[in-house]
């Protein structure tokens, strides 16, 4: 399961809207972050967000057992590691 | 009860650190400066910063020291912006710094509303300086421009105030950039990322 944890902040709200959007991702609250787990790749469409791109580099606050293999101007793409 | 450890966290999340240590901004920061007209200007004339403390010193101590006036120009709350003109000290810049280094070092002056900066670029703009940038941070909108000592000045107004969870996520950013500084492995955004799932998992921050 990999686990895209963001700052519970209002920049990044609209980061975490999208990423728990796709097909089989789960939302929790944890206090400070928003955390969005999924048992496959999470993919977060730069700009589905609509978030400046200040926010955007800086919104992934950790990853938990996955792997950042895209973070640029078009997509947030995170995979599953053992 | 709650535990002295969480007691100290709380104390630390508490946005702006209030009365959990002593410090009440900055003094001064201080710059040498081999253009003190263009300083004065710069900072009296075109921000409007009043200049609000000078002295003149004699050289003295050690051998290196040089005869110099310091003065001081009024950043809000007291704090001031200063600097150092030494007589007879030859210009020195640093040409080689590298470009990420040297935006890496600057001066970000407060500003609290958004007509507050819009008054500072304009008096840029209108003293025919290069505004270096405006940028939407994420939680700071910032200009930039250069003092006639090269030395990049931000000013920054607020676009959220600072909460308890920034406070926390600091204290847990720190701890795994720590942890990842004293690890076998090789230093990455990836490997912070991984490590503060853990301290988070691990309910560090709770």
């Amino acid at each position: 399961m990999t686990t895209l944890y963001f700052l519970d902040a209002a920049e990044f709200t609209d980061v975490s809207a999208v990423a728990a959007a796709q097909p089989g991702a789960r939302v929790e609250r944890l206090p400070g972050y928003v955390t969005v787990t999924s048992n496959g790749p999470l993919i977060v469409d730069r700009r589905a967000t609509g978030v400046r791109h200040s926010v955007w580099y800086s919104a992934l606050a950790a990853v938990g057992h996955g792997r950042v293999v895209q973070y640029d101007k078009d997509a947030l793409k995170v995979e599953p590691t053992p | 009860m709650t535990s002295p450890t969480a007691q100290v966290r709380e104390q630390e999340a508490a946005p702006g650190g209030a009365a959990i240590h002593p410090v009440r901004g900055i003094n001064h920061m201080a710059f040498p400066t081999f253009d003190p007209a263009g300083t004065i200007g710069f900072y009296r004339d075109v921000l409007g910063l009043p200049l609000v403390q000078t002295m003149q010193v004699k050289a003295w101590g050690a051998e290196y020291q040089r005869d110099f006036v310091h003065f001081f120009f009024d950043i809000g709350n007291a704090d001031c912006l200063a600097f150092f003109y030494y007589f007879g000290q030859e210009p020195y810049r640093d040409k080689n710094l590298p470009p990420l280094l040297d935006l890496g070092k600057h001066v970000a002056l407060h500003v609290d509303t958004l007509e507050d900066l819009d008054g500072f670029h304009k008096r840029i703009e209108d003293a025919g300086l290069k505004l270096q940038m405006r940028v939407m941070h994420e939680t700071v909108e910032s200009i930039y421009v250069r003092d006639p000592n090269d030395i990049l000045i931000e000013i920054a107004r607020p676009l959220r105030e600072l909460t308890a969870a920034d406070a926390v996520d600091a204290m847990v950013t720190a701890q795994a950039l720590l942890d990842i500084l004293a690890g076998d492995g090789e230093p990455t955004l990836d490997a912070l990322w991984a490590r503060k799932a853990e301290l988070i998992a691990s309910g560090v921050p709770a």
